[in-house]
């Protein structure tokens, strides 16, 4: 077998079966679980499943239909009827009801409606009192014109070529979806980045790359790591992927709202041409880290250092989804570090020209090429070089010169 | 046939000549040792001729030419600071040593299997490097250099941290190796070792070759004009002697210019000294080492 592919399969196995990248794998969704438990958590705490007493002045709702059933984890809010103010601000006194809303005689021509409360009342349980009052308003008219009232209206926003449609009810995920695959992405770049920097000074330090040169040539040595850090990658993002797709499956059951996710087939093709190369680009930086400093610590904060720029686009979020097609988001879609970022953010927001993809994909596999140039002559260089670091002026020279 | 030929090879760093103009020969077979101080250049000079480091000027040929991938495979080398994965077991650390230098996994765990028995580690094979104890790792490393039968071992400071019993299962191991036909290196300070070991010798000092040659050679070459007499009786005062004093219960006689031992031995017969012993006053060659170290500082 190539060394090359002996030096990757080692450095795989190497971090792959160790309980640091368990922890490192199940930590994002293990995060996921605990943000969804919060959101739960928070919308019930928002649930106050106190009645809500009314004083009917109008007379619709005299003998009312039942009010619709609520979708989890909404819960159920009943309706009491007081014929007059001293009853329901009593019974509203006696905790028995959260509020009181008194619909006025005129409230068909007026179409308001008076609250009373002690405590503020929250939105989930208002909501539900007004669904009660529509399905009353609307008693005796067509069903299927009840159920369109109900559902309101969906508008699809469509791009002249029909290359991109977005839904008014669903649209937010076209968003999430590429964003939430960006942040994926980069988390596990950056997590097996930081491997491959700590598995190069770790040789460096315990002397195991001298032993391991007099075997492979540096070349190989260094392809064979970078080789090894995207495959670590790649598997970490796929066992995300497994876990992502299993939690919306089952979340699905509970939220219509998820079925409509849909994969973008330009996402895919922005994953391909874009995503990859970067990885290969920041893993060969990875390597050059590692080669170049002297301990670990301070690879540690230069790869921090490194992943600043990855998330200007993050912070620029706003300006580029409001005009994704600006000279902003182009000049960040063509720099090699913010470019990963700012298209998937530009993706669920337009239709990214062709000719911009295939230019800041050439742009990123060229640098990624020269990121590899690089990592190999800093690894000529740094490679026996224990405790010292290498400065940036020797790597580029024409001729580094090699201290032991 | 020469296995390692360095000629007028240098190689500077910055304003340090680590090594400078150094010419040597290795022939198949033969056990070498590399001398000298800390900081002398040997190391650089062993990464040189391991196409480590590239050298500023001079020739090297390795196993009949230059370095190639291939040749690494033949190429057994033990850095005297030692490097395992820490993190692994030791039979996967050598499984992939092993599998590096071109072996099969099956082979790989033969020889291994073999080796980790005569160094009694045959119980330790699943265990991480790092809980090893450093004798442990010093022969597990001595096991990564061997695994694939090399044709050219070299070894730096191989006695380093091991106890008697283990030093004499290396020696043992070399002197095997050496009768196979295994051309080795050796880097010690031990000396010795390098005496009881080695038939030829480079000391460097500064980077430059200060000794090259026959160790037999270079011991007659510096044994001066001494010679040692074992006898009861006391020595009567004799021509041509310009100094005698006691070393470890014998008399050590050493000679003025010109007079050789054949002389004086006719003389203290015809003084008819008692004798239980004479002999030729050899120094060893850790009195060489110092002797050819310390004068080359003080011309410095």
């Amino acid at each position: 077998m190539n060394k090359t592919w002996l030096v990757g399969i080692h450095e795989y196995k190497r971090h792959v079966f160790n309980r640091r990248f368990a922890f490192g794998l199940l930590s994002v969704p293990f995060f996921i679980l605990v943000l969804i438990g919060l959101i739960f958590l928070i919308i019930s705490m928002e649930n106050r499943t106190r009645a809500i007493g009314y004083i009917d002045h109008s007379g619709l709702l005299t003998d009312p239909l039942p009010a619709p059933a609520v979708e989890p984890p909404d819960k159920p809010v009943e309706f009491l009827a007081y014929p007059d103010w001293e009853s329901a601000e009593a019974a509203m006194v006696a905790d028995e009801v959260q509020a009181v809303y008194i619909i006025p005689e005129d409230y068909l021509s007026s179409g308001t409606l008076e609250l009373r409360y002690l405590v503020p009342i929250k939105s989930p349980a208002r909501g539900q009192f007004y669904d009660f009052l529509e399905v009353n308003l609307l008693a005796g008219y067509d069903p299927a014109l009840v159920e369109r009232v109900n559902n309101g209206s969906e508008i699809i926003i469509r791009t002249l070529d029909g290359s991109k449609e977005v839904s008014s009810e669903s649209g937010f995920l076209g968003i999430i979806v590429p964003l939430f695959s960006a942040f994926g992405f980069i988390i596990a770049m950056f997590t097996t980045g930081g491997y491959l920097v700590n598995a190069v000074v770790e040789e460096k330090e315990n002397r195991t790359m001298e032993v391991v040169l007099t075997s492979v040539s540096p070349n190989q040595f260094m392809a064979g790591k970078i080789l090894a850090d995207i495959f670590i990658g790649l598997t970490q993002i796929l066992l995300w992927l497994v876990f992502i797709i299993i939690g919306i499956r089952v979340a699905s059951n509970y939220f219509e709202l998820l079925q409509s996710i849909r994969i973008d087939p330009q996402l895919i093709v922005l994953c391909l041409v874009i995503l990859l190369p970067t990885f290969v680009m920041v893993s060969a930086i990875m390597a050059l880290i590692g080669a170049t400093v002297g301990e670990a610590r301070e690879g540690q904060q230069l790869t921090g250092l490194l992943s600043l720029p990855i998330w200007i686009p993050y912070m620029l979020i706003g300006l580029i989804l409001e005009n994704p097609n600006s000279t902003l988001s182009v000049v960040l879609s063509m720099v090699p570090m913010t470019s990963s970022l700012t298209m998937l953010i530009r993706q669920g927001a337009t239709t990214i020209p062709a000719w911009q993809i295939a230019a800041s994909s050439l742009i990123l596999v060229l640098c990624a090429a020269g990121a590899i140039w690089l990592a190999g002559k800093a690894f000529r260089l740094g490679m026996l070089r224990y405790g010292k670091r290498i400065s940036f002026r020797e790597i580029i020279g024409p001729r580094g010169e090699v201290t032991p | 046939m020469t296995i390692v030929e360095m000629n007028h090879v240098s190689k500077t760093f910055g304003t340090v000549h680590a090594v400078d103009d150094v010419t040597l020969s290795i022939e198949k077979g033969e056990l070498f040792g590399l001398l000298g101080p800390n900081g002398a250049g040997k190391t650089t000079a062993i990464r040189c001729m391991l196409d480590i480091f590239k050298p500023d000027s001079g020739t090297i040929s390795i196993l009949g030419g230059a370095m190639s991938e291939d040749k690494k495979d033949r190429i057994g080398y033990m850095p005297e600071e030692r490097g395992l994965y820490q993190d692994i077991t030791l039979e996967r650390c050598l499984t992939y040593l092993g599998s590096l230098k071109g072996l099969k996994p099956a082979q790989v765990r033969e020889n291994a299997r073999q080796y980790l028995e005569y160094f009694d580690l045959a119980d330790h094979g699943s265990r991480k490097v790092k809980e090893l104890s450093k004798g442990m790792q010093q022969k597990a490393q001595v096991i990564s250099t061997l695994l694939h039968q090399p044709d050219l071992l070299i070894v730096d400071e191989p006695f380093a941290g091991l106890d008697p019993v283990n030093t004499r299962l290396v020696k043992d191991l070399l002197r095997e190796q050496h009768e196979k036909g295994v051309t080795i290196i050796l880097c010690s300070h031990q000396m010795n070792m390098v005496e009881e070991l080695c038939e030829r010798i480079l000391l460097v000092d500064h980077g430059k070759a200060v000794l090259y040659g026959r160790l037999d050679e270079i011991r007659k070459k510096f044994s001066g004009n001494a010679v040692t007499v074992q006898t009861s009786a006391n020595l009567p005062s004799l021509p041509g002697v310009e100094k005698v004093e006691a070393v470890n219960g014998s008399m050590k006689l050493t000679l003025a210019s010109g007079i050789t031992p054949q002389e004086i031995l006719q003389r203290l017969v015809n003084a008819d000294v008692p004798m239980d012993g004479f002999n030729i006053s050899t120094p060893t060659l850790d009195e060489i080492f110092v002797n050819v170290v310390r004068g080359g500082r003080k011309t410095a």
